[in-house]
């Protein structure tokens, strides 16, 4: 009986054992870990909007003032705004980078050249945002290089005004910086597919164009997805480009987050914050709900590497 | 178009009455006799290699040729100059049906490949997948159904229709690249070693199948390989490359038993190859000087070489007999006393190793023993001694 009741216990030793192999305990440490810095400070965020500070002490009563605020000031007229300015962004730059990574994967032939222009594409990363975004000031001001190029020629008479302090130096100033994140998903994925797939649509009789609609832009989704996901959400938490580049004119989420900050008002910046991760939240929520049913990545993974 | 629906099940009725069977999905109209494809002259090169060296083929139409080579023989790129996947370096003529199409995109000429790695698209489905030829030609949609089944229906795969690709078998893929390429209903169908990546018993079934395809829709195969087996089992003219350039281009007998040099010999299978003299020639009666004998055989060589040249003989050791008296009989003159050394079991037959005074010869023994002694005699008849060029 004793030996009976010492085997059986090992046995369930062993099982647990087995159990807490680290395969098994990546998930649950993930979880854990991933909460512990990411979604608990979210939660926090979200309390701290029903706060209030008077006397730059935060006072720990709930209450609606600052949403209430929100509302009446016409702030979500700014979350309008930021979706608007983000999701423009995020077309005009896969339009740009789509044509770009196709030819980085499957045209240029020289892997010296492929290997430069990669290497360029990270030098928006080499530098601070509110550094890089400063230069265009002196380039896109009414004293600067455009206009004065511009009113010297005599092409124009007086210096364009709307080139900077504008929506139109916002989005320009977010171009160059929000490019790499959407090219190189979209390349990584491009480079994987195999040209025999490229030569079969080709042979079966498929035009070029009926070749990128059938062929390539369908297998080259998972990459598409992934470009668009980091590429539209760091622009809607933009707030160096809105602050430096939309001279007040523009305000984004962003930038009001970071006046508010400025001004210790912390609940309201929570609250702002709040209203871009619901944003978020809700955005990505109706794009995995839109692409859902039409692809299975997992088939299309599987497929590229044969 | 509409009568286009009706024809994937061609009956081999329609090959024998038109003698090719071919004209009514070729653009141009076909003249019976007129070679369907015509590549002459092609000149191709990837950077410093010389990938085709003035290669000249043609293929009639309702031909199954296969052009048959080692790996770097050029073969696969000529199969790309003729789908138009590679743009030639330099070519005289690229004729589809009559009509030259070497500045033609590979979207607009009138053949299909069905690829080594099969590249059947991932994100679609088996029917997406034969349809789509279809599709891009502007096919309407129930025409292009009924078209996409009767392709499967050929391959036998119509219940896999609604499968994904990844749910398939190595064979069943197989069969399904070839029911796509076949659906738009080509002039000519390319096949790139389409076989290559299956196991042997699978392999054996597809060349049958391949086989029954090609008589049952008469159109014309160009089919790559570096299977001499493949090649002499299902071609009706083979054409051997080696570095770019055709060794040799025939019927199958004629390149098996008459190979024109070792390259083609030796690719062949031929396991005994000698050098030796050229005594005489006349006609293809040629005889030789092998060491201090002289024997006689049959002359495949090209062009007429001087009397007193080297030249290569060769022998197939299925083709050897052995015997333990010198047999007398004259159409039996090439005799030669032997000592048998190794043996291989190899089942169905018995491969042995002869010492004989003009070397050692590999010879296959078919019966269980006719031999009794290691000292014997090894004869051949002389229309199974090749003669070629060196």
């Amino acid at each position: 009986m004793a030996t009976a009741d010492l085997t059986r216990k090992e046995t369930a030793l062993d099982r647990l054992a087995a159990r807490l192999s680290p395969a098994d305990l990546a998930v649950p440490t993930f979880l854990v870990v991933w909460s512990a810095v990411v979604i608990l400070p979210l939660l926090i965020l979200v309390v701290f909007s029903f706060f209030q500070v008077r006397s730059y002490q935060i006072v720990y009563e709930p209450t609606f003032a600052t949403w209430q605020s929100v509302v009446e000031t016409g702030r979500w007229t700014v979350a309008l705004r930021t979706l608007r300015v983000a999701l423009t962004m995020t077309v005009i730059e896969l339009l740009l980078a789509f044509p770009f990574a196709l030819w980085l994967a499957k045209g240029l032939r020289s892997k010296t050249i492929k290997a430069i222009i990669i290497t360029f594409l990270t030098i928006p990363f080499f530098l601070d945002v509110s550094s890089r975004i400063l230069v265009w000031r002196s380039i896109l001001g009414t004293n600067g290089i455009i206009n004065t190029v511009l009113t010297s020629t005599g092409l124009v008479d007086e210096p364009i005004s709307w080139l900077l302090y504008s929506e139109f130096a916002v989005h320009f100033g977010m171009l160059g910086a929000n490019f790499p994140t959407m090219v190189f998903p979209i390349f990584i994925i491009l480079a994987l597919i195999d040209d025999d797939y490229i030569h079969a649509s080709g042979d079966l009789g498929a035009s070029p164009v009926q070749t990128l609609l059938h062929v390539i832009i369908p297998m080259a989704l998972p990459g598409i997805l992934a470009g668009i996901i980091f590429t539209f959400v760091p622009l809607m938490a933009a707030f160096v480009e809105p602050q430096l580049l939309g001279g007040g004119f523009v305000d984004l989420l962003g930038n009001s987050v970071d006046s508010a900050l400025q001004q210790i008002r912390y609940p309201m910046a929570a609250a702002l914050s709040t209203v871009v991760v619901v944003l978020l939240g809700l955005c990505l929520g109706a794009f995995m709900l839109l692409t859902r049913n039409r692809l299975d990545l997992a088939t299309i993974f599987s497929a590229l590497h044969r | 178009m509409a009568q286009l629906a009706a024809r994937l099940a061609t009956k081999p009725v329609q090959k024998a009455a038109t003698g090719a069977g071919e004209e009514d999905s070729s653009p141009a109209p076909e003249t019976v006799g007129k070679p369907i494809l015509e590549v002459i002259d092609a000149v191709h090169v990837y950077g410093d290699v010389v990938a085709l060296d003035g290669v000249t083929v043609s293929a009639a139409a309702g031909e199954f040729l296969t052009i048959l080579g080692e790996s770097g023989s050029g073969k696969t790129t000529l199969l790309r100059l003729i789908s138009g996947l590679e743009k030639p370096y330099r070519i005289g003529a690229l004729r589809l049906g009559g009509v030259d199409v070497s500045t033609v995109p590979a979207y607009l000429r009138n053949c299909t490949t069905v690829f080594q790695h099969y590249a059947l698209f991932p994100h679609m489905s088996v029917g997406e997948n034969v349809e789509y030829g279809l599709k891009v030609r502007g096919v309407k949609p129930a025409e292009r159904r009924t078209r996409a089944r009767e392709a499967l229906r050929l391959v036998r795969l119509e219940e896999k229709h609604d499968r994904r690709i990844h749910q398939l078998s190595g064979g069943e893929r197989q069969r399904v690249a070839l029911a796509r390429a076949l659906a738009p209903r080509p002039a000519i169908l390319l096949l790139d070693e389409p076989i290559g990546a299956l196991d042997e018993k699978l392999r054996l079934d597809m060349q049958v199948e391949l086989l029954e395809i090609h008589k049952r829709l008469g159109m014309t195969f160009v089919y790559i390989t570096h299977s001499q087996e493949e090649a002499l089992t299902m071609s009706d003219r083979i054409i051997l490359m080696r570095k770019g350039r055709i060794e040799q281009s025939g019927p199958p007998t004629d390149i098996f038993d008459r190979p024109v040099n070792r390259f083609v010999a030796a690719f062949m299978g031929v396991e005994n190859l000698l050098e030796a003299t050229l005594l005489t020639l006349d006609g293809d009666h040629a005889t030789f000087r092998l060491g201090e004998a002289t024997f006689s055989g049959r002359w495949s060589g090209t062009g007429s070489p001087e009397i007193g040249s080297d030249i290569v003989v060769g022998l197939r050791a299925e083709r050897l007999h052995v015997a333990d008296a010198a047999p007398e009989s004259p159409a039996a003159a090439n005799v030669l006393p032997c000592r048998f050394g190794a043996a291989i079991y190899k089942g169905k037959y018995l491969d042995r190793t002869a010492n004989t005074a003009i070397g050692q010869l590999k010879v296959r023994i078919w019966d269980a023993n006719p031999v009794t002694r290691d000292d014997a005699f090894i004869w051949w008849k002389r229309e199974d001694c090749m003669v070629m060029s060196p």
